[in-house]
Parts: C-alpha cells; structure tokens; sequence
C-alpha cells in the first residue's frame, strides 16, 4: 500500500492535480484504466548464456507454438530445429530392444489383449467360412497357383511371396467385412505408406562440440514404413479410462541410448501419419508389418537368439504403434505442452508370413520432456500377444492346420469401430 | 539464312526500278557465277576435303602399320598392335561367355517377333490390330455403358470419395510438396481398386475376384508367315471364378469376316518386335491347374516412369494394353479349347484399363478365334475409349494476384465420367444389367 501523498492535506483544492499515486481513495469506484506502466517489465536477458535466458527462450518457443495458425504451421514451428537425435528403427536386430523402446516412448507392455469391450451387433455377423476360404485362397495362390521365380534374391524371400500374401488377404478381408463395419467402407487403404515422428524424452549434457557442457533434451526419430496400413475419418474407441493405472511400470535404464545400439542423426523432424493434415481420413485403424528377411525365425534360432523373436515382435509393434498413434495425435493439434485430452488408439498386426501377433496401443500422454512430465501420473499402454501360427504348412494345393483363432483375431480387430456406428 | 546484301536489288528484280502498276515477275535463271551459286557445278570433281577417302592400307596394298608390339612397350608414335585374344586353356563357369545363339538347345532358324512390356510399337493401335487380328469398335460397349447408367452402381458420396482419392495420390503422399509420378501413379490406381471394392457389400459375388500381381504370361501364334509371341509380366490382373459373358453379338461376330485388316506399306508389322532366334512357343496363363480363379477380368496396366521419353505415349500404351489382353485371352483360350486354331464357339473377353496418373485408357477385347494365320475370316473384337481425362490439372500452391487468393490449390477440371467407366468395368460380369441378351 502507498502512504498517503504529503501533498494530500496542504492544498485541499488542487489536491486531485497533485495526485500521483497508483491507490484509489476509500469508497470511489475505479473511473478509468489505471495508466500506463513508465517501464517496460523486468525480465531475464533472451540471449545470455544462462539459465535463466534459456527458460526464456523455452517460453517464446511454447508460447509461439501455441499460437500457431493452424495444425501444419505448428508442426512445422515443432520441429523447426535440427540437432543430432537419435533414429530410432522399430525393426531392430538389437537385443531387449522392447524394453529400452518402451522407456524411450513412456510405455507400459501388457501381455494380452485389452478387456474387450461390449461391440454393438451389426448389421450381419461375417461368415468365418467365407473368410477362412478367402484366406486360403490368398494363401494358395501366392504360395503355389501363380507360378514365380524358384528362388528369389538374396534377402529377398519376405518381398516375394508372404508381402503379396498379406496385401492380398487385408484387402480381401477388408473388402468382404465393409458391410458389416461401416467404417471400412469409408477407409483409406495405404500400401507402404511413410510414417514418421520425432519427439524429446529425458536430458542429456552435451559432450562434444561447440555447445559442449549445455543440458540437452535427448532426441528422438522414428521413420517407419508399415507394410499396409488402414486409415479412417473417425476416431476409434479407448480401450481404457484415460486416467487407468495400469497394473505394470514403464522400464528406466540407467545407460545412454548409445548403448542400444542407437545412432545420431541430423536431418529434417518430419511427423507424418500417411498422409498430410488435410485429409479426412486423419485417424489410424490397424497397421500390418511384416518381419524383414534379416530378423526371421530361421536366422534368429541359428544364432542361438531364441529368446529374441518375441522380442522382435514386441519392439516393432511399441516403436511403430507409438510413432503412428502420437503423429495422429499432434496432427489433432496436441503436443507435448498441450497434453492429449483423449485417448488416441490404434492397432497392428506384426507377421514373417506365417506367424502373426497382435497389438494393441493406447496413447494417454504426449508429455515426455523433462518439463512436461514433472507431474504427469498418466503412462501409454501397450497390449501385445505371442506369435502364432496360422497354419501349419502348405503342402501343394491344401493348407495344412489352419487356425481359425488367429482369423478370427484378425477379424475382430478389422470390424473394431466407435459406438455410434 | 542468307542475307542478301542491301546494294543488290530484291528477289526477281534486274534492276532497282519497277514499272508502276506491274506486279512481279519471276525472272529467267539466274547465270552461273560465284555469287549465284553455292558448290561445284554438275559433273565437276568435289573438292579435295568432300571426297571419299579410303584408308592407306586400302590404297597402298601391301603396306602395313608399324606397331609397337614388338618394343612390348607403348610409345606414342607408333599405331597400336592388334593382339590376340587370351584364351583360358580351360573352361571356368564364372567367367565363360556361354553358348553362342546357334549352339543353344532352343535355337531355330526361323526368326519370332517377341512383344514384352517394354515395346513401343511404331504404328500403335493399327500395327496391334494387324498383329492380332481385331477389328476397333470406338467407345465402349453398350452393356457396359448400360451399366453406368444405372443408379444403383453408384457409391455414395462418389464424386467426394474419388476426389479425396485423387488429392490423396496428387498432393497428400508426401511431406514434400509435389510427388514424383512413381509415387503418385500406382497410389491412385490402388485407391482407386480400394473405392470399387466396398461395392462388394452390394453385390456378394464382387469378393469372389482375387488381385494378382507380377505374374508372367506366355502366348505364341503365327500371323502370315511370322511367328509371334506376347512374353512376360505385364501389369496387375484380376481373376475371376466366372468368365465374362461375350460382349457382341453373333450376327456382329460374323459381320467381322468382311472387315479387310488395315496394313501400313511399306512399315512391316513386325517393326519394334523384339526378333529372337533362341524361343520356345508355348502356352502359360501365368498359373497352374486347379486355380480357384481361373479366368482373367481386367488387366491394370500403370505408366508410371518419372521421365518423359521412357514413359509410353498414350498410343503406345494402348497397343500394349491390346497386346497383352490379347495374350491373357489366348493363353486362356489355349488351355480351354485345345491348340488347334478355329473360330471359338464361347468366345473369351479380357477388359484393360491403362492409366498414366491422370489419362485414363479403358478397353474391352473379345477373342472370337484363334484362326490368325492367314487375314481372312472371323476377326477379334475391341472396344477402346482412349483419353479419358480424370481431372485437368492440380494446382499445389494457392494463385495469388494482387494480395488476393484467386486460385485457390486443389483438384481443376474433375471428370466423374471417368470413375463411373472404371467402376463399370470393375462391375462387369457381376452385374445383371438390363440390356443383357442371351448369345450363347
């Protein structure tokens, strides 16, 4: 409070021109807008080497971001700085890579697929039958009708018979249940579409360079290309609360991401879902992946790694579930400083051909810098089941063993679909 | 160009005076000087630098080149020796240049003209129709544009769903701005595919079709005293459990044996064809017996080459489009009915569709014999719609004048035409249309 001007009693009549003070009398109402600051207000330097200037910067930063026009300028604005970050590759020859995968992107693994939840009947229950022969078709035809090369190229075996299988199969199953989800019949089917997001997740201090010494927050690229991939206009539903604790924790490794293996890189921070923000098709449905000739079954057993398929498995479906579903959701205009305020979900489906597993991932938490994630309890969930066959062999024109479950699975994951429709 | 100096008087003038009021006349021939003519008059030799010349050792015989062969070092003003070959002694597989053509198994002497995925035939639509044997129809038959005009096959939200398919494979694809044509090309074609197959919800006998890609074909046949043979793969085939009904009439059928097939004198038929001496003539659909799907539909043929003189020419994408749904169909017919040459009873019907990102090809082809040799009698039939125009341009970057977005990006000129006639021809043959006649 500010004493009483001393002019106040000496000149009662030209007292109101001698006021000068910033209080108001007692019992006056405010009559105009207090005037004008006489300074400009006090606040750290912007290009001092300090921390207090850094913080500054951070701000204008977010506070630019924030206000960006529209969902492209801020993604851009995002990701306008290049430094060396690390790439991340989801299909990776390194050992416990699922684990390291899941600290880099915050993710809780739960073994299992989520708690199904009450799907509303549809118009017409899909016949398995139809589709168990559709499926053997494709089988059979990539496998023994048309005639192909005997022996493909090196490393060339996954392109030359199970990739044609597997688009051949989605696309047929897709087709055949559009009656059944409304919502495959308004999809957008990708083949080898890109899919790219990059994102911080811890500190670091720098060591080498010019800025050597500075606290760095640790970068992150994932640039991935699914195999197929179904994209839809509208979202699809949570698999739990947003705010659910999970029964599991998010692993922490003491070790820099170098040990991984990981490598840096500086190139452009790209977040790209399929396509660009103006499509209407901007939500992601269900992802198929197929194991590359390097990581399969035969040379992992070879090399004593047994234990390594699933792991595998597990590191593909996080990496590129975690990658899809967070560009889905900064293209809905959430970031890490605006955290998600719904669940984003999406599904995949990892296969060499003739194992197939499935996963499922719930994005509840953008927030993964240092700042940011302070006082965040909520962690991403990742659902994943073991590899199973789906059939046995093919011996000339017959399946032999094949497994309706894993059709069935595949089937249910193509009809998921929002309430409303 | 040759100026003529200003001091001399025009063209066809002697002098600089004209009479007033005559008009030119061309004068008589110039006289032969230095000026008025340009090289050496008629029957003179040519000067020394126009003339032939044969090599030295031509003209001197007996002479020969002094090389350093036997220095067995270089130096530069002796001529380079012409060395023996260095023969191995022995035969190592790795580094053998195999069989010569006439030591082969398969050699014979008699040339085949082999039409693959890369030829570009010279005379286009007529040299494929000479070659097979067709007679052109020009725009498409009218069961399949009876097909278009009924509203039931229509999806819902067409026009949207193709547009957002076109803005899809033209401008959202890629992070870049615009996409090269190898990317753009076969997206489009796919979501194109993906919009004609939810009509499978419609009708149930849509999802008995299945894709086939990167699949060989093998037809031969001979056409006045030329072999000919269709090798190789070609483009994404659909295949259906049931074969397409005949799409002409008898009558029209038997009108075609007064068509006289049109020749391009003095261009040989055969020009462009890759000509082989090493070949085998045989039959393959491109899959075994016992196929779930044995007859082909449609042939999707994608132009997608970055670079405009590989890329096909929209009249040589329409010969190859012809040739290979002539293969698929003879091959087809091979195996159903025996390779004996006479006219077909069912005739076989192979549709093709060629596209080039925006231009759009649409032809259906009717095999009615396999009687080729000779140029008399029943002929094939082709319908072509060529030139279909999806949309006219894109435009990636808004057109500002003066401040003012007057342009704004997008899809210019849309055709929805173009889509109904692709979906027509996917809904070919699982369609009951009204027009369908019984000719069997």
């Amino acid at each position: 409070e500010y004493p009483a001007p001393p002019g106040k009693m000496a000149a009662p009549r030209g007292w109101r021109l001698a006021w000068q003070g910033h209080c108001r009398l007692l019992h006056t109402e405010r009559s105009a807008a207090p005037p004008p600051p006489l300074y400009p207000p006090v606040v750290a330097s912007h290009t001092a080497k300090s921390k207090s200037a850094k913080r500054r910067r951070l701000e204008y930063f977010y506070q630019q971001v924030h206000e960006a026009p529209s969902i492209a300028e801020k993604l851009r604005l995002y990701g306008r700085l290049q430094r060396l970050k690390y790439v991340v590759y989801p299909q990776t020859f390194s050992l416990n890579a699922d684990r390291w995968y899941q600290s880099f992107t915050k993710t809780v693994f739960v073994p299992g697929l989520p708690p199904a939840g009450a799907q509303p009947a549809g118009p017409g229950a899909p016949d398995l039958s139809e589709l168990r022969s559709l499926a053997c078709d494709a089988l059979l035809q990539e496998h023994f009708y048309q005639r192909k090369r005997e022996r493909p190229f090196l490393y060339r075996e996954q392109q030359h018979v199970p990739g044609p299988f597997l688009t051949q199969l989605v696309s047929s199953l897709s087709a055949a249940l559009g009656s059944s989800n409304p919502l495959l019949a308004t999809s957008c089917l990708d083949l080898k579409p890109q899919v790219n997001f990059y994102w911080e997740r811890g500190e670091t201090v720098v060591c080498r360079g010019y800025r050597t010494g500075r606290i760095d927050p640790v970068r992150f690229q994932i640039d991935d290309e699914p195999l197929i991939q179904i994209r839809v206009p509208k979202q699809l539903p949570e698999f739990v609360p947003l705010d659910y604790s999970v029964p599991g924790e998010v692993p922490v490794i003491n070790h820099k991401p170098d040990k991984l293996p990981l490598f840096k890189r500086q190139y452009d921070n790209k977040i790209f879902i399929g396509s660009k923000v103006a499509d209407p098709c901007s939500y992601g449905h269900t992802q198929f992946h197929l194991i590359p000739d390097k990581l399969k079954r035969e040379r992992l057993l070879k090399a004593n790694l047994a234990d390594q398929i699933e792991v595998t498995y597990r590191a593909n479906g996080i990496a590129s579930l975690f990658a899809w579903t967070a560009a889905q959701a900064m293209y809905q205009g959430f970031w890490c400083e605006a955290d998600v305020t719904r669940p984003f979900v999406s599904q995949a489906v990892i296969s060499d051909g003739k194992y197939f597993a499935f996963f499922c991932y719930q994005l509840n938490t953008l927030a993964l810098t240092v700042k940011a994630d302070q006082n965040n309890p909520r962690k991403n969930i990742c659902w994943g089941t073991e590899s199973k066959p789906l059939y046995e062999a093919v011996e000339g024109n017959n399946v032999k063993g094949f497994n309706d479950e894993i059709l069935l699975q595949l089937v249910q994951f193509l009809l998921n679909r929002p309430e409303q429709l | 160009i040759v100026l003529r100096p200003c001091y001399l008087p025009p063209k066809g003038y002697s002098s600089f005076t004209r009479a007033p009021g005559h008009p030119r006349v061309p004068r008589r021939p110039l006289p032969r000087t230095p000026w008025t003519t340009r090289g050496p008059p008629p029957g003179a030799p040519l000067p020394r630098s126009w003339q032939d010349k044969r090599p030295v050792q031509e003209q001197i015989p007996g002479l020969e080149q002094v090389t350093y062969a036997g220095k067995q070092y270089f130096v530069p003003w002796l001529a380079r020796p012409r060395l023996p070959r260095w023969e191995r002694g022995w035969h190592d597989p790795r580094h053998s240049p195999g069989p010569r053509y006439e030591a082969m198994p398969l050699y014979k002497e008699r040339v085949c003209y082999v039409c693959h995925q890369r030829t570009k035939m010279l005379e286009g639509v007529r040299q494929a129709l000479w070659l097979t044997k067709t007679k052109l129809m020009e725009g498409l038959p009218p069961k399949v544009l009876s097909i278009i005009d009924e509203p039931a096959n229509q999806l819902e939200n067409e026009d949207e769903r193709v547009q957002n398919a076109i803005s899809h494979a033209r401008v959202w694809i890629t992070t870049e701005l615009i996409p090269k044509r190898e990317s753009y090309c076969p997206v489009l074609l796919e979501d194109l595919l993906h919009l004609c197959r939810t009509m499978a919800s419609k009708y149930p006998s849509l999802s008995k079709r299945m894709l086939a890609r990167d699949y060989k074909v093998a037809a031969a046949w001979e056409r006045e005293s030329s072999i000919l043979q269709v090798r190789g793969m070609n483009g994404i085939l659909l295949n259906a459990i049931n074969p397409l009904l005949p799409v002409a009439s008898k009558d029209e059928i038997l009108a075609t044996e007064n068509h006289i097939l049109e020749t391009f004198h003095p261009i040989s038929p055969t020009i462009d064809l890759q000509e082989v001496n090493v070949y085998e003539e045989r039959h393959d659909t491109g899959f075994r017996e016992g196929y779930p799907y044995p007859h082909p539909h449609t042939l999707y043929f994608v132009e997608s080459a970055n670079v405009r003189p590989v890329r096909f020419r929209p009249e040589q994408l329409r010969a190859k489009m012809l040739m290979f749904a002539f293969g698929n169909a003879l091959a087809k017919a091979k195996v159903l009915y025996g390779d004996d040459p006479k006219v077909l009873e069912h005739p076989v019907v192979v549709q093709s569709i060629g596209t080039e990102g925006r231009i759009f090809q649409f032809m259906v082809f009717q095999l009615n014999t396999t009687d080729l040799a000779s140029s008399d009698g029943v002929k094939n039939l082709v319908w072509i719609d060529s030139d279909q125009y999806m949309y006219d341009y894109i435009r990636y970057l808004p057109g500002i004048r003066k401040k003012v977005v007057k342009f704004p990006p997008g899809i210019y000129g849309y055709r929805p035409d173009t889509f109904k006639k692709f979906l027509a021809l996917y809904l070919h043959g699982a369609v009951q249309d009204s027009t369908q006649t019984q000719i069997l």
